[in-house]
């Protein structure tokens, strides 16, 4: 029972970054190697938050918002540039930002590791049926839902969630419709940064906050994001689930084979349906 | 190339593989030269490992620049290649130069498998595909394969050739052997550019439809590309690791493979000059950079970005263009 | 004219860049240290403690050995061993007298197969593989601090003065930490602990969580938590949710210190036990003269690495003071079978016949301290005879 909910709640934190990056890719069409390193910025923008006012709940707040404003100084001033050019070059921009932005990492707050503690209202355990919960974990999957939901309905039935499906199929029809395409750009890409920021600082109380901490989970993310289908929301969701689900239930079977597994069925996935095992085409949501 | 008398004397344009290889041609022989007058260990062993990472670039950029394959995983081919030739050399005692060859095979029929396995998938998908199987071959060497690979260890002890009871442990005679594989590795691309293969390999990045029309194989084609371009890379990796006397599946990770894209791209795609001065200018950097700021990825970082905004065509481009006139 | 010109300044530039970073130099002038740690990367706090230790051993001698100046040069290896030895070989071609490293097992054996083919003598400080010393020790690679087998035969003892019966252990999966556990498993047997379970996981595991799980639902009464690096944080943090110190006796090498407890917060670090390489609260002259000196440069106490670093340096450096002469073959000599009476941890015999020093080890248990939230109560102390079989 405590494998499915720990899995669950791995499954939510991937998702967070996970959506992050599908809806980025789905409407700027980079692969936003950078991912990682948002995300651990945003945490540690999260411990420092939390470590100056004392309030989680401030940092869960603060630091999204802090990642919203970063990402969208960046799509405006280092991104807009390379629409242009060829795929590689998005390689070569997202590796530098990613040099400087560990750097900043490490003239702020120096090579210790640190340590959001777990906020008091969430910390220690249920019991139920005889097994202990970590209520934070319990925590982070209803947060995870909560934002699976926004996200969905947010795409999916607002007018704004319209305008950006639309400058993601057809830019030139939405600007000639009077839509500022640039701005919805600039706007995605913030929204994709905030959800790395808030994944940091969910991650914060229970993963070591140091600084490879972007570089580790990027990879998994990757592989969410590739099973989904890039752009793809819902898909990002299902892709989510089954590496946390597989993950967590590897790690009780046979933890020595669990990346092996993991890259196997990704690589099957690329080969069969490159498009994501759970999309029908290439679309965000 | 003569001009012709009564034509008015317009500049006259060579072709650009000729100022590239006229380029090259002349690094080599600056590296020679330096090699021979300043007589430090020290400067031998960075000029070594410069032109062995250009080998890689090179190797690298036959199959990004030229056949435009964007390949995010060819540190497969490089640590593969390595490792071959430390299981040739230490555990079945075999020279030096039957360990490049072995190298060279395991690169370059790696890239073959990773093609074959990737036949009907393209774009953005085959370079994730390229990615994720490097991914596999680095987990399995670690986890799976330890006695084989050293695990997260490694093998020390890598052998420098023996011959001639030369000491090749010394950098400074060492440097002559990776000079001359570094001279004919430029000499053999710059060969193959110019036959019909390299043309076809161009054209697979110029215009696939057109190749297609005119009655070429476009798989068979990637298959040559990546298994030539994985071939230069294994050899490469051999070299690293005679070099270093170390292998690691570190050789295999994924940074590995975005530190080569990233210097053949700095350094200008689709030229011999371009992998070469992305390398050197990236070793380099570092050294210096690390001499005077603890910060260094950063300002490293910073570079890159700028780079890329302004330099498209990377440091080749702006080399080259300027010296296309005779 | 004007393109030869940028060319030729191009060509210029390359080759002057080359040469700045790696200038030859004149033997005897100086004594060249080459300290090889990592500065960044997962180790990066490790590898700057170690260099502050040593800074500290230098400055204390006015940065002199033998009359001569003492110059010492850093070298990041980014925490990768490929890293380490790119930078290793780049500093042997600088002509060192001596070279500091490294952290990690691995790069410290890649290291040493360099330094011994160049005849340098190297001191290691922190790496705790049994081969440092054993299976592939050299002439030239002097080891100060613990090994694997002296702290296995410390976790085995301890284990057994706790009154542990039944025995959990998550083992992180690398060369050292499956032969500490293969060693480990036979002695707790042996000693009547029954070994419940074991589990190997990657190094770098994100999630411990369902690991954790398995341990306290097995019925053990000890876990045995064999991780390294950043995996200690990560292993202790998720176990504070379920509050696994307080339902099992935690207990591992290198597993708990004032710095780690930072990291990991006090809910999941009080009541660890861990092995100790040095504290600060050692009672010996040397160590608090240290101490002092270590807090007034850098405002904090020193920790392990500091403390290990400093104390490698320092005996190594008067050793080669003691012998008056430019000659690091004289060194080696003198430092086989050198006897330090006053170290940071009471005496250290430098064996002669495998270059390791024996040394007292200690065992500390977290608590609640003056000097920060988590601090290290030495609760065992070791001797040397208990911990080392005599040299044959």
């Amino acid at each position: 029972m405590s494998t499915f909910v720990i899995g669950l709640s791995i499954s939510m934190l991937l998702f967070l970054l996970a959506a992050g990056l599908t809806l980025i890719f789905g409407m700027l069409r980079i692969i936003n190697f950078a991912h990682g390193a948002l995300y651990m910025f945003g945490a540690y923008l999260a411990y420092q938050v939390s470590a100056s006012s004392g309030s989680f709940w401030l940092a869960l707040l603060v630091a999204p918002l802090g990642m919203a404003l970063i990402g969208a100084l960046t799509e405006r001033w280092l991104l807009r540039p390379i629409y242009s050019m060829p795929h590689e070059f998005q390689l070569l921009i997202t590796f530098g930002m990613i040099l400087v932005i560990e750097e900043m990492v490490h003239v702020f707050w120096g090579l210790n590791g640190r340590n959001i503690a777990t906020p008091v209202a969430l910390a220690g355990g249920v019991e139920w049926l005889g097994t202990t919960f970590a209520k934070y974990r319990l925590f982070v999957i209803v947060l995870g839902a909560a934002m699976i939901v926004l996200l969905l309905l947010g795409i999916e039935r607002s007018r704004l969630g319209l305008i950006v499906r639309a400058c993601s199929v057809n830019p030139t029809m939405a600007a000639s419709l009077g839509v500022k395409v640039n701005t919805v750009r600039t706007a995605v890409f913030a929204a994709g940064a905030a959800l790395a920021g808030l994944a940091g600082a969910v991650a914060g109380p229970m993963l070591p906050i140091q600084l490879q901490m972007g570089t580790t989970i990027i990879l998994d993310c990757f592989i969410v994001v590739i099973l989904g289908g890039l752009g793809n929301i819902r898909g990002a969701v299902l892709g989510a689930l089954l590496i946390g689900m597989t993950r967590a239930y590897g790690q009780q079977w046979l933890p020595e084979w669990i990346d092996i597994l993991t890259y196997s069925v990704l690589i099957a996935t690329l080969l069969l349906r490159p498009q994501g095992l759970f999309s029908k085409k290439e679309r965000l949501a | 190339m003569t001009e012709t008398a009564d034509k008015p004397a317009a500049p006259r344009r060579l072709a650009l593989a000729t100022v590239d290889l006229r380029f090259t041609m002349a690094l080599a022989v600056l590296f020679g030269g330096v090699a021979f007058t300043v007589r430090d260990d020290g400067i031998a062993y960075m000029l070594s490992l410069i032109m062995v990472w250009a080998i890689f670039a090179i190797g690298y950029d036959l199959a990004f620049g030229t056949a435009g394959i964007l390949s995010f995983g060819h540190a497969a081919y490089f640590g593969l290649g390595a490792y071959g030739a430390t299981w040739a050399m230490l555990r079945f005692g075999l020279p030096f130069s039957v360990g490049l060859v072995v190298a060279a095979a395991f690169g370059g029929l790696t890239g073959i498998v990773v093609a074959l396995i990737g036949r009907r998938v393209t774009g953005l998908y085959f370079s994730l595909l390229t990615l994720m199987l490097a991914e596999l071959v680095s987990i399995v060497m670690l986890t799976r394969l330890r006695d084989l690979s050293g695990g997260v260890d490694g093998i020390a002890g890598i052998p420098r050739p023996s011959f001639m009871a030369i000491d090749f442990f010394a950098n400074g005679n060492f440097v002559w052997i990776v000079l001359g594989l570094f001279v004919a590795v430029i000499l053999g691309v710059a060969v193959l550019r110019r036959s019909p293969l390299g043309q076809a390999f161009q054209g697979l990045r110029q215009n696939p439809v057109r190749l297609e029309q005119l009655g070429l194989n476009l798989g068979r084609l990637r298959l040559a590309a990546m298994g030539i371009s994985g071939a230069v890379s294994g050899l490469s990796g051999a070299l690293l690791a005679s070099l270093m006397m170390y292998a690691s599946p570190q050789l295999l990770s994924w940074k590995l493979s975005g530190d080569v894209l990233i210097m053949t791209l700095l350094g200008g795609s689709g030229t011999l000059l371009g992998p070469i001065l992305g390398v050197a200018f990236f070793e380099v950097l570092k050294e210096v950079l690390a001499a005077y700021t603890d910060h260094w990825y950063g300002v490293l970082g910073v570079i890159f970005i700028v780079g890329t905004i302004f330099m498209p065509k990377g440091l080749a481009g702006v080399v080259l263009r300027r010296w296309r006139r005779a | 004219m004007k393109k030869l010109f940028c060319s030729g300044m191009m060509a210029a530039t390359l080759v002057c860049s080359a040469l700045t970073a790696a200038m030859p130099v004149n033997a005897q002038d100086v004594f060249r240290i080459a300290g090889i740690v990592p500065l960044s990367g997962a180790f990066g706090v490790v590898g700057e403690n170690m260099r502050r230790g040593v800074t500290i051993a230098i400055e204390e001698r006015q940065s002199r050995v033998l009359g001569k100046p003492i110059e010492i040069s850093w070298d990041d290896t980014e925490t990768s061993s490929q890293v380490a030895v790119q930078k290793t070989t780049r500093a042997l071609s600088r002509d060192v007298q001596t070279v500091f490293g490294e952290a990690s097992s691995g790069s410290t054996l890649a290291m040493m197969k360099l330094t011994e083919q160049r005849k340098v003598p190297q001191i290691i400080t922190l790496s705790a593989d049994d081969r440092i010393t054993g299976a592939d020790k050299t002439r030239y690679a002097f080891r100060t601090s613990n090994t694997v087998a002296m702290e296995n035969r410390m976790i085995g003892e301890f284990a057994k003065r706790q009154g542990s019966k039944k025995m959990y252990a998550i083992v992180s999966d690398y060369q050292v930490g499956r032969d500490m556990w293969a060693a480990l498993k036979l002695d707790f047997e042996s000693k009547g602990i029954q070994v419940i379970g074991v589990d190997l996981t990657p190094v770098g595991t994100k999630d411990y969580a369902v690991l954790l799980d398995k341990a306290m639902k097995s019925g053990a009464d000890s876990l045995m938590l064999l991780v390294v690096g950043g995996d200690v944080v990560t292993s202790l943090k998720q176990g504070a949710d379920v509050g696994l110190p307080q339902k099992m006796k935690v207990m591992g090498t290198m597993l708990m210190d004032e710095t780690l407890g930072q990291s990991v917060g006090p809910a999941g670090s009080l009541g660890v036990n861990s092995t100790l390489r040095y504290h600060y609260s050692q009672n010996s002259p040397r160590n608090k003269r240290f101490v002092e000196a270590y807090k007034a440069k850098y405002k904090e106490l020193p920790s392990q690495y500091a403390g290990e670093a400093y104390d490698g340096m320092s005996w190594w450096l008067d050793v080669v003071e003691g012998t008056g002469v430019w000659d690091k073959e004289k060194w080696v000599d003198a430092f086989h079978g050198s006897v330090r009476k006053d170290s940071v941890e009471g005496e250290k015999t430098m064996r002669a016949c495998d270059n390791q020093a024996s040394q007292v080890g200690l065992f500390g248990l977290a608590q609640p301290g003056t000097e920060g939230p988590v601090v290290m109560k030495v609760t065992e102390q070791f001797t040397a005879a208990e911990l080392f079989k005599p040299c044959t």
